[in-house]
């Protein structure tokens, strides 16, 4: 199967402070792939280095052939993201925020079906600061959906999120997932890394400490449950011995 | 050229439900014209003039709205979709984040066009105004100022760190141009020491062009003026552009 993205060796320090020290993975179509770690560990840079928002000092990235940087718009007719806050003009009403974002690409999904499918249909009138968490999160689904795309970064999709939102995203982000779409996503919740992800890399200040799928992190740390094997992973005294 | 469409709607929708533009750009010049209208009539602009006062200063009132936008509105915008991360966002998507910069750059000067039309129209019904001078040397120089004042909104909103920061210095760049410059306050009732005091502004040399443009005069003594506007237009448009920062 086709590596839709793939990552060798990234590097990227802010001064002294290596925040990716060389992460390598693949991500096969169709596949949801989960990038996880503490806050400061590097999830973020590397998304944004994979996505070009910043330059990586050191590695090759590929997303769909492409390089983010060099073949930025190409790759972008085909690619959906959502940050971690989505960011939106103030006073903007949720209809125009689909319309702007539908008007970037040039075969947009249609923003309406995709709002009823997400059951936020009857909030396009609203005001985007208006909506309650789940709501916006699903909002925001919706946007990185609007490209139609191959391939969409989730990044703490469901952070600040009630358990029955959380819920809700999973569903709907198992609805993708069969329908073929390739997802990287990073999330703070075990258990809906679980469930979702097909496979895993743990990042710990920067450096990966375990790639492969949940079963085998749970395995390898000799622990019961998944949660427990991400924080042996993670956990400082445990995994320097 | 859709998403330029989409977004100039957008934008402007957004706009004119803040209020502010339509207060501050297409409003104001119009209570400054009427109230200057009531106090000076079409009474000639001193003894002897072949002029009239409001054809004196309509030159400096279209330019109230370009100060707005491109003093006030276009650093506060660039600075606050900065801020809120909506030009990185544009990064990951096939537009390029200049686009939405081009959109604010002309929904500015498509106020400080309303603006210029409904002065004029105002000024030509009800107080006997007459562009005396050509209408394309009129045209050229308002454009020009417009691009100089812009110019300069982009590189206070282009560097400065953050939104509060470009605030700061665009009301300190806003007010002072408003009210000394001649925009509102008419310059020739200005005693001599303070109009060297505001010939320091950037505007005050502007709105010399379209004064002189408006009445027909000479454009032999505004080429200091219009040097000052293309000088200013080059640095600041240079600095935007090489240190302008996205995030």
């Amino acid at each position: 199967m086709e590596d839709v993205i793939r990552v060798e060796h990234l590097k990227k320090s802010y001064g002294d402070i290596l925040a990716v020290d060389d992460l390598s993975f693949s991500v096969k179509r169709g596949r949801v792939f989960g990038l996880l770690g503490a806050n400061g560990a590097g999830k973020s840079t590397s998304i944004e280095c994979i996505l070009g928002t910043k330059n990586a000092d050191h590695g090759l990235i590929s997303v769909l052939g492409m390089s983010p940087i060099s073949n930025r718009k190409e790759l972008f007719q085909r690619v959906g993201v959502q940050f971690q806050e989505v960011h939106y003009q103030e006073n903007i009403r949720v209809g125009e925020l689909c319309e702007i974002t539908a008007s970037l690409y040039s075969k947009p999904a249609d923003y309406k079906s995709l709002l009823k499918e997400f059951g936020v249909a009857d909030k396009i009138n609203a005001f985007v600061k208006e909506l309650s968490g789940g709501q916006r999160q699903r909002l925001f689904i919706v946007l990185a959906l609007i490209p139609d795309p191959e391939v969409v970064f989730l990044d703490e999709l469901t952070t600040g999120l009630d358990a029955r939102a959380r819920r809700d995203v999973w569903q709907i982000l198992a609805r993708l997932k069969a329908a073929g779409l390739t997802i990287l996503l990073t999330s703070h919740f075990m258990d809906e890394v679980e469930i979702l992800c097909d496979e895993i890399c743990i990042l710990k200040r920067g450096k990966p400490v375990f790639q492969g799928t949940v079963e085998d992190a749970i395995k390898q740390s000799v622990q019961v449950k998944f949660e427990d094997a991400y924080l042996w992973f993670t956990d400082e005294e445990v995994a320097e011995e | 050229m859709n998403a330029y469409k989409t977004m100039l709607k957008t934008e402007l929708k957004l706009s004119l439900r803040g209020m502010d533009m339509l207060i501050f750009a297409i409003i104001m010049p119009l209570v400054v014209l009427v109230v200057l209208g009531i106090i000076y009539g079409n009474k000639p602009a001193f003894e002897g003039a072949a002029y009239t006062f409001i054809e004196q200063s309509f030159g400096a009132l279209s330019t109230i709205a370009i100060c707005a936008g491109g003093v006030m509105g276009l650093p506060l915008v660039v600075s606050d979709y900065r801020g809120k991360q909506i030009l990185k966002r544009f990064k990951v998507t096939p537009v390029s984040p200049g686009m939405i910069l081009i959109v604010e750059v002309t929904m500015y000067f498509l106020y400080a066009l309303v603006s210029l039309l409904t002065l004029f129209a105002v000024a030509a019904i009800f107080f006997g105004f007459r562009m005396q001078g050509g209408i394309l040397q009129f045209i050229l120089g308002w454009m020009l100022v417009m691009i100089s004042m812009f110019s300069i909104g982009m590189m206070v909103g282009g560097i400065a760190k953050n939104a509060k920061i470009a605030g700061i210095i665009a009301s300190a760049l806003y007010f002072p141009m408003l009210i000394f410059s001649g925009a509102t306050l008419p310059y020739e009732v200005m005693p001599a020491t303070m109009q060297r005091v505001v010939d320091l502004l950037p505007l005050t040399q502007g709105i010399k062009i379209l004064k002189s443009a408006t009445l027909g005069l000479t454009m032999d003594h505004v080429m200091i003026p219009i040097a000052v506007m293309a000088v200013i237009a080059a640095i600041c448009s240079f600095v935007a552009i090489r240190f302008f920062k996205w995030e």
